[in-house]
């Protein structure tokens, strides 16, 4: 099982959708050490649970909806029970949920969101999203960076460091 | 006298797919006729007109995100006879391989995901708590199970075809690249754990399932032909094979059919209130000629299956009714038997030395301007039938999908449901999810629609004759 999972998702042919996918990609051409998975997904599913649950700290990176296209956001993830719902598409904060339901445990868990313009049918970026793609990727990579070199697991502390300020 | 009354579901749907069921009772209040209605229109035969028909396995991968491994072998099928080259050993056995796996994966998600609230926690159980959250706090180990075999058929489609869902690995004339023995050895190495998951689920499943008695009475439960493709010596197969057909008596009404003269026995009928085809067997006329595909009628055709628990399963199977197994309630269980079967099957598959050939692929330009393929998909079988033109572009795609051959017997299916619970003009939540629950042991493909359980947009009204709403339910 990795230390550190980073899971880009989306759908890479609704246009700004496939950022998170993107971030992923660029991300895995990186040097990392063996204990970081990368993988992509069209979208959060149960199966995901057991993943998340055996690994210490997991980012789930992904396109979002706001004012202004191509800001960058992060948030911690709260595990969530869902209501009384499924479908194919779980949050974040029910996959960790999951994890803790299903497993026992409870990774620290973060989101990094690049607000959307355009979610239309097709592979192109939006101007402003194609323009802040690199800080998404460099503002994940640097989180998963330090959670990578230096975090024992559980040790909640030193994650509260890591979390990167919104701009 | 009552006057005549219609109850209309719609959407029974969620995102992608969009159906209706139509109930109308007569004047007594009782069920009098059902109709499940398709109210999504895809059209995917006409956007292949006129692209390469190269294109066509990546393309009708598409079609679906749960089963895109079928499309995608019976359209590679189609393209081998177009290019009328026989394809390697090895890319033969691959193609069997990643098939069973995504059928490993989808009957998962029908029987873990999808049906285990209904069959956990029961048809009558609080709509608030009959979801996957429900499975979870009453029975957590079932609920990994089903992710863990889930994960065991993804991660095989992922090995092989470089990636979950749609992928392009299995190309016209064989797959693209070989199996690495790496690959290989990483899924031998699973398929303990697998096999252990789908022997203790059968063994959970037989259990429970005598609590349904009046659901195995009354979903589906009547005479109809059955169709699944057989090896020549009987055994069940999903990759290729000859299209048997059997009765309710448990006959052969037909043997030996090739799956590639499909148009000569099977006819499409298309009713106005759908645009899902209703298929039937032409010799016995529409709509006498229903007869169901999949997991049920599958195991109803086959002889055996040829690994040691499945024709142990299969064997059972047999003795749950006295001729052939009718009620669609057993589609599950059929279902985890095929799940078992795959599991062995790919195991023996695996330990072939042969299995990490790099011959793979045969190479050839197209010989044919016709061709047509043919597989098991998870729901049924599976055709895909074009035509090109001289410069190898597709004139003409015609797919008949499995659940389109389910949808006599669903509308069936439903009617039986309807008039054995509705007998008033007051609707119940446990009489909405029975319902729901027959289309679901279908495991239809028009769209997960009847996957969502619990949180589907569901809206049913209770309309008088002249269209006045006497009651509705919604959630």
């Amino acid at each position: 099982m990795s230390r550190v999972l980073i899971i880009g998702y989306g759908n890479p042919l609704r246009g700004d959708d496939s950022a998170g996918w993107r971030a992923a990609e660029a991300l895995v051409r990186r040097p990392w050490d063996p204990g970081v998975e990368i993988i992509t997904r069209h979208q959060l599913t149960p199966e995901l649970a057991d993943a998340v649950s055996g690994s210490a700290v997991v980012f789930f990176v992904d396109a979002g909806l706001g004012d202004i296209p191509g800001t960058v956001t992060c948030s911690r993830v709260v595990p969530q029970t869902p209501p009384n719902a499924f479908s194919h598409q779980l949050s974040p904060g029910a996959v960790l949920g999951l994890a803790r339901e299903l497993y026992g445990k409870l990774p620290e868990a973060f989101t990094f969101s690049i607000c959307g313009e355009r979610f239309e049918m097709g592979e192109a970026l939006s101007q402003k999203v194609a323009e802040n793609l690199p800080e998404l990727v460099e503002r994940v990579a640097a989180m998963a960076g330090a959670a990578e070199g230096a975090r024992p697991e559980n040790d909640s502390a030193q994650v509260n460091d890591w979390v990167v300020p919104d701009r | 006298m009552r006057e005549k009354r219609t109850i209309v579901i719609d959407p029974v749907t969620r995102i992608e797919g969009h159906a209706k069921i139509t109930l109308h009772l007569d004047e007594q209040g009782e069920v009098s006729d059902a109709q499940f209605h398709v109210t999504q229109f895809r059209g995917f035969e006409k956007l292949c007109e006129g692209r390469p028909f190269t294109e066509m396995p990546s393309l009708m991968a598409r079609i679906c995100g749960i089963c895109p491994v079928s499309h995608l072998i019976a359209s590679a099928k189609a393209c081998d006879a177009i290019l009328a080259v026989r394809i390697p050993p090895t890319a033969d056995q691959l193609r069997r391989i990643i098939n069973m796996a995504q059928i490993v994966q989808s009957h998962a998600l029908s029987v873990f995901h999808l049906s285990s609230p209904d069959l956990l926690l029961g048809m009558d159980a609080d709509p608030a708590k009959s979801n996957l959250w429900g499975v979870y706090e009453r029975d957590p180990q079932l609920a990994r199970d089903g992710i863990r075999l889930r994960q065991f058929g993804q991660q095989i489609v992922e090995r092989l075809g470089g990636k979950r869902i749609h992928p392009a690995w299995v190309v016209p004339g064989g797959v693209s690249e070989p199996l690495s023995q790496q690959d290989r050895d990483a899924i031998l190495a699973s398929i303990p754990e697998a096999l252990a998951i789908a022997v203790r689920t059968l063994a959970w499943f037989k259990t429970i399932s005598e609590t349904f008695r009046e659901e195995i009475g009354s979903f589906g439960n009547f005479p109809s032909l059955f169709m699944g493709m057989v090896k020549d010596d009987g055994r069940i197969t999903f990759y290729d094979g000859k299209i048997r057909i059997g009765d309710a008596t448990g006959n052969l009404l037909a043997d030996g059919l090739h799956a590639t003269r499909y148009y000569e026995y099977l006819g499409e009928k298309v009713e106005s209130s759908s645009y899902l085809k209703s298929a039937y067997y032409k010799p016995k006329g529409y709509p006498e000629g229903m007869y169901r595909v999949g997991p049920l009628a599958r195991l109803n055709v086959a002889d055996r299956c040829g690994t040691e628990r499945a024709d142990q399963e299969l064997a059972e199977f047999k003795e749950l009714q006295r001729a052939a197994v009718l009620s669609s309630f057993h589609y599950h269980q059929a279902r985890l038997i095929e799940i078992l079967y795959c599991v062995e099957r790919l195991e023996q598959l695996l330990n072939d030395p042969e299995i990490l050939s790099k011959h793979v692929r045969a190479e050839a330009k197209p010989n044919a301007l016709e061709g047509i393929g043919a597989s098991e998909a998870p729901r049924g079988t599976l055709f895909h039938h074009y035509k090109i033109d001289e410069q190898g572009l597709v004139r003409w795609a015609n797919l008949i999908i499995a659940t389109g051959q389910n949808n006599l017997a669903m509308n069936r299916s439903v009617l039986q449901v309807a008039k054995h619970y509705v007998h008033n003009d007051r609707l119940t939540a446990g009489m909405l999810n029975r319902v729901e629950a027959v289309i679901r042991a279908y495991d239809p493909c028009l769209s997960c629609s009847t996957h969502a359980l619990g949180q589907m947009a569901l809206n049913i009204q209770l309309l008088s004759a002249d269209g006045q709403v006497l009651d509705e339910v919604a959630r």
